[in-house]
């Protein structure tokens, strides 16, 4: 259904390439009906970086889920790049998934049974992108996130970290209009965290529309709005205010500590 | 489409071992079936194969000397004439034995019409001029095997001796004794020296005819027979025979065999999907996280149904092509060739059977994918990311045994190998169908093994068969039988064609023994005959005549009418089953006057029917007619090496579905291992727990598939019993010593599976399992694992 | 200022500037740069309580240089001060205060309250993580210091979270 404006419909004047209204999810566990969400509303500009935080339970990862098409809404409206899609068939979310939507996990990211180039080359394939486009488009993304010597080696040779870098440039194999995390630095360690946090913000320097749940404070700093969800509805919604940078530089931080 | 073709082609190459097997299955069950149908195919109709593969005449026509035949081709409806060869009638000398024979003059060069198909020895040698080739089933009707050296008689006396060099089938006639005279191919020289006389020989020649059906035949016939016959007696013709008739003579009459080798094939078609099924179904469960992360990437549905049926479909494909190729080598092998028990290679299948079992075992891969692959295009996307805890939760039973201080291992082992309901169905079903195929198959080839060792029950009491002959007479022979130290008791008996009421054919009134002395038959139904009035009946012989036990029939035998009354049913092989037993008194109060007696001899146990003829033929100086009884065993040797081969390929089946089950099961437990561990398990316990889960699904599989196999396979083959005329109640059960061992040794390959994979699967370092929810579809230890830095 | 002149002057006896540029190079980024007046009276006053002792040294060219050196009692007072274990980190008690009394006092909604110290502390955080990414490699102290804040951060955040839970 397309609108008859030929911009998306956005707050102000920046489009909106994601937005969700009322979105509701109800799921039944053991007999008992559990309220995952009751009534979110978000929007993800083209480009932007927002993180959504909160304790647990609070529907972060259905809400990610269902915005990407993982699960079906119970009810509410999703907009993706102008377009209705809650209504999709699960072939018409796969079909969309495949082109505009980049999906990175806390586990589970990889194909075991393929080569890392395989895992990344895999998704341009499926687009449609001829053998040699693919092969070029994975060592590029590789050789970026500094992991293209490991090309040929099966997921299960790798570390966990190196593990996500590939399933980062497996996501952002086909260029997507919208990268969707799910808690992907929640299985590193500090080291690995770290390296991953370059990525996303060379990433997101770069133009990509980030929407990811975090609860790590230090990647959500990156973001350029962060959501905080609480009992399945959205607490507060706020741009991060930067701190006009002291003189001393580090030695802020230490009267910081107070 | 690429994403789908590279997704598979990993895929594929990172299970092997899988697709292995799910190609060896396939191609063990095409491979089986080829066998089978090419055995029955041979079995029941051997003329089609013989014909094609000898390039049969359609006619043979047997001409006077001398008789110009070379307008034959003129002839309406001729379409080639053969060479003609010359063809003398003669007799083959084995003591008091004479069988006629036709000698027929060949050259060393066979013939392109009719050629001979050797399947012993050689063809006609210039290098032996004093050779003979025989044709099969005679020659394994007189006893004589390549390198024996045979006399032969002329029509004026004339022996000559000849050197058996080779054994040929031929689609020219049938199998001796039914079709006589046998035949021997000899060179000219040869001929000439048992017939010197030429006017006594035949020139005989083979017809290919245009339109080969009956009518036309006869009407080609009927046209030769016309121009070369003269208004006066003297006709050239002197005989012909159609190829309808070598048919005819040659189609097997023994209904059992058809049965039981159609029953084979009806295994095959069941055993087979199951198996398919099983095996891919295995897999897609194993797939089941990949598969839904494939979704997650952007699959739908319906592409991972696609890609699914397309890779097990490509599988299935190499599998049928592998088996056919296979087959086509076990074709050179050598089976036996009922009834004669003559040794004969097979004909390979026509093209159109090949394409029927190659495309139709695909398309069963095909259709039995469908439903695992639906299933797996119904997996949630979600689930790449949750993984799905372990349902079931412990239950009283276990929380009691654990109390108890039942092993450990055991208790948990136990637990869960049931909470996972289709995989647990899936194990249960994929063992119990090929044991309980297996059973009736061991069970087939017990009952045939009973003919052999027990022939009492099924009537054949009696080995050999003793007819005065030459010079002795009743009361010479009746003293070298009584006198014989390997003969227990004998019983004079007489056999007579008589016609059904109606004229609707015949049936075999058998005279044995008297009613106070019967010969032993058993009767498995009502009792045996006591009085002169009583007989018992073959099932045939009931089918046919649409009584039961119990009626009062009044032949005519012998052209004596007799009252009987029908008592008691026995298993009877003869005829197929056709036949009417009764005492020897019934026929003398009839008022019969005594006919030509045979005496049936009973063997002391222990004693070779062979030996025991060959000392009576001694003892008379081969002046008795001496026979050994034949045994439907003989004839049903085909069966039981399609047992074996089915044993083999259901055997295969079988573990294919144990190693399919053991893998699903350890995949399951995967991530329980590390827990497993930490919880204070040793790694020995841990293997038990995986073993025993893996064990306890297997041995339900194996004990009800046996248990069934052991209810049905009686039913099944009594059933074909009776349907064949030899009777129901020719099925023999399997010893319980046999059915044990047979249940240890499935449950030893069980268990020695599940080791095998659990030994594998618990060597993975339980930090790796620990730190993330496992990768399930590996089952291979990496080192590397221990490298991520904690 | 006083434990870390202590600390150098145990290693060997220095004057004023000497340990300023000690100073700077030990720790670098991470230590405010020390103002060479600031030091002098903290050696003055060590050397009041008798923890130091000064000399005075001839130099050829220069003006006389006042040499510093740790006496028995201020090796001693180092010692209990490395030896003694230090303070813990203490909660933020001046938002705890507000967090519990404020909405009591009709001052302030909870939520509001929170998400307020929520989205400061995302921006402190923010500048912690640039100033991670800017850090010096070879410069381990000051990143380690960035480090130590980011975490203390991400436990204040955490406890936010569950105040939100509990009090909510």
């Amino acid at each position: 259904m397309r609108r008859s404006e030929p911009r998306w419909p956005g707050v102000g004047d920046t489009p909106a390439l994601l937005r969700a209204r009322k979105l509701v999810k109800v799921y039944r566990a053991d007999g008992v009906e559990v309220e995952a969400l009751r009534g979110v509303d978000l929007e993800l500009a083209i480009g932007e970086f927002v993180a959504i935080m909160g304790p647990s339970g609070s529907g972060k990862s259905t809400l990610l889920h269902v915005l990407g098409g993982l699960a079906p809404a119970t009810s509410g409206e999703i907009w993706l790049r102008g377009q209705r899609v809650d209504g999709l068939s699960t072939a018409g979310w796969a079909i969309l998934r495949r082109r505009h939507i980049g999906f990175v996990f806390q586990f589970f990211n990889l194909l075991s049974n393929m080569t890392v180039a395989d895992n990344v080359e895999l998704p341009a394939l499926l687009a449609g992108a001829n053998p040699r486009q693919a092969r070029r488009r994975r060592e590029e993304l590789l050789a970026e996130l500094g992991i293209a010597d490991k090309a040929g080696a099966a997921p299960a040779r790798l570390s966990g970290g190196e593990q996500q870098r590939v399933a980062l440039a497996r996501a952002l194999a086909n260029e997507p209009s919208l990268l969707l995390a799910d808690e992907p630095t929640g299985n590193l360690d500090s080291s690995n965290t770290r390296d991953v946090l370059r990525l996303l913000r060379r990433v997101h320097a770069g133009g990509q529309a980030i929407l990811m749940v975090t609860h790590d404070a230090r990647v959500a700093s990156l973001a350029d709005r962060v959501i905080n969800l609480f009992d399945g509805m959205v607490a507060d919604d706020a741009a991060i205010v930067p701190i006009p940078r002291g003189l001393n530089g580090v030695r802020d931080v230490l009267e910081l500590r107070g | 489409m690429r994403g789908t073709l590279r997704w598979a082609r990993a895929d594929l190459r990172a299970c092997r071992s899988q697709a292995l097997l799910t190609i060896g299955v396939v191609a063990g069950v095409v491979a089986a079936l080829v066998l089978a149908t090419m055995l029955l195919q041979g079995a029941v109709n051997p003329w089609q194969q013989l014909f094609a593969r000898t390039h049969g005449a359609d006619a043979l026509i047997y001409f006077q000397n001398g008789t110009d035949t070379s307008s034959l081709t003129n002839v309406p409806g001729v379409r080639q004439a053969g060479q003609p060869y010359q063809a003398a009638s003669a007799t083959l000398e084995q003591g008091p034995v004479q069988s006629p024979v036709e000698l027929r003059g060949m050259t060393p060069v066979p013939p392109t019409m009719s050629t001979p198909l050797i399947v012993a020895g050689t063809w006609l040698r210039s290098s032996a001029p004093d050779g003979a080739v025989l044709e099969a089933s005679f020659a394994a009707a007189v006893h004589v095997g390549v390198g024996a050296r045979i006399l032969v008689d002329g029509i004026d006396g004339t022996s000559v001796s000849m050197q058996v060099i080779g054994i040929a089938d031929t689609a020219d006639q049938g199998f001796y004794p039914q079709w006589t005279p046998g035949l021997i191919w000899v060179q000219h020289g040869l001929l000439a020296k048992v017939e010197p006389h030429q006017s006594e020989t035949e020139e005989v020649v083979g017809l290919r005819l245009y339109d080969a059906s009956a009518v036309a035949t006869g009407q080609v016939v009927q046209a030769i027979w016309n121009f070369y016959n003269g208004p006066d007696e003297n006709s050239a013709v002197l005989r012909y025979s159609t190829w309808q008739q070598v048919q005819d003579s040659m189609a097997s009459n023994d209904r059992l065999l058809g049965l039981l080798l159609g029953l084979f094939g009806v295994i095959a078609l069941v055993a087979a999907p199951c198996a398919i099924a099983n095996v891919t179904a295995g897999r897609v469960l194993m797939q089941r996280q990949d598969i839904a992360m494939l979704k997650a990437l952007g699959f739908t549905p319906g592409q991972v149904v696609g890609m699914l049926l397309a890779e097990q479909t490509v599988l299935g494909a190499a599998g049928a092509g592998l088996g056919l190729v296979a087959a086509r080598f076990m074709t050179s092998s050598v089976f036996v060739r009922p009834p004669d028990g003559t040794p004969v290679g097979l004909a390979p299948l026509s093209g159109s059977w090949v394409a029927l079992i190659g495309g139709g075992t695909v398309l069963t891969v095909a259709i039995a994918t469908i439903i695992p692959a639906w299933l797996a295009g119904r997996v949630s996307p979600v689930a790449a990311v949750q993984p799905s805890p372990p349902r079931g939760h412990l239950s009283l039973i276990a929380r009691l045994g654990l109390l108890v201080h039942l092993p450990p291992a055991l208790v948990l082992g136990a637990r869960d190998s049931l909470t996972r309901r289709l995989p647990a169905a899936l194990t249960v079903v994929g063992l119990a169908i090929p044991m309980a195929m297996i059973t009736i198959a061991l069970t087939c080839w017990a009952t045939i093994d009973g003919f052999t060792r027990h022939p009492g029950r099924i009537g054949l009491a009696a080995a050999i068969t003793v007819s005065p002959g030459g010079g002795l007479d009743a009361l010479k022979t009746l003293n070298l039988i009584s006198h014989d130290g390997q003969v227990l008791s004998y019983y004079p008996g007489a056999e007579f064609d008589t016609l059904l009421p109606g004229d609707n054919g015949t049936f075999i009134a058998r005279a044995m023994g008297s009613s106070s002395r019967p010969y032993p038959f058993q009767a498995v139904q009502g009792q045996m005959f006591s009085a002169a009035n009583e007989a018992v009946a073959g099932q045939g012989f009931l089918t046919q005549m649409h009584i039961g036990v119990g009626a009062w029939i009044s032949p005519t035998i012998d052209g004596i009418p007799v009252i009987l009354h029908i008592v008691g049913r026995t298993i009877e092989p003869d005829n197929n089953g056709d036949v009417l037993d009764f005492g020897l008194d019934a026929l003398r109060e009839a008022g019969g006057a005594g006919p030509q007696l045979m005496y049936a001899l009973v063997l002391k146990p222990g004693v070779a029917p062979a030996a025991a003829r060959a000392t009576l033929l001694h003892a008379s100086h081969n002046e008795l007619d001496v026979q050994v009884v034949a045994n439907p065993a003989d004839g049903l040797g085909v069966v039981k090496v399609v047992i074996a081969v089915a044993v083999v390929v259901l055997g295969v089946m079988a573990l294919a579905n144990l190693l399919t089950a053991a893998a699903v099961g350890l995949r399951d437990h995967l991530h329980e291992v590390g827990v497993l561990k930490a919880l204070g398990l040793t790694p020995r316990q841990v293997t038990a727990t995986l073993v025993v889960n893996t064990t306890i699904l297997t041995a339900i599989g194996v004990a009800s598939g046996m248990v069934a196999g052991l209810l049905i396979a009686p039913r099944l083959i009594n059933m074909q019993g009776r349907t064949s005329g030899i009777g129901s109640g020719i099925a023999a059960s399997l010893s319980p010593v046999t059915v044990i061992e047979i249940l240890a040794a499935a449950l030893a390959i069980a268990v020695a599976a599940a080791l095998f994979l659990a030994r594998r699967t618990t060597r993975i370092s339980d930090s790796a399992h620990l730190r993330s929810p496992a990768r399930p579809s590996q089952l291979r230890p990496h080192a590397s694992s221990l490298r991520n830095p904690q | 200022m006083r434990q870390p002149l202590l600390a150098l002057l145990a290693k060997e006896p220095a004057h004023g500037y000497e340990l300023k540029l000690a100073l700077e190079q030990t720790f670098g980024q991470a230590y405010p740069s020390p103002n060479i007046g600031q030091i002098y009276v903290t050696l003055k006053r060590l050397e009041q309580d008798g923890l130091v002792c000064s000399q005075d040294v001839e130099q050829t060219t220069r003006p006389n240089k006042r040499v510093y050196e740790l006496t028995s009692a201020g090796r001693e007072a180092l010692r209990a001060w490395v030896e003694e274990p230090s303070d813990g980190p203490r909660i933020r008690d001046e938002f705890f205060i507000k967090l519990i009394l404020a909405p009591m006092a009709g001052l302030a909604d909870r939520i509001a309250l929170m998400n307020a110290q929520r989205r400061h502390y995302l921006s402190l955080m923010r500048k912690l993580t640039d100033l991670q990414a800017d850090a010096d490699r070879a410069d381990a102290p000051a990143r380690l210091l960035i480090e130590g804040a980011v975490l203390h951060l991400q436990a204040d955040l955490d406890w936010l979270e569950r105040c939100q839970e509990e009090l909510v």
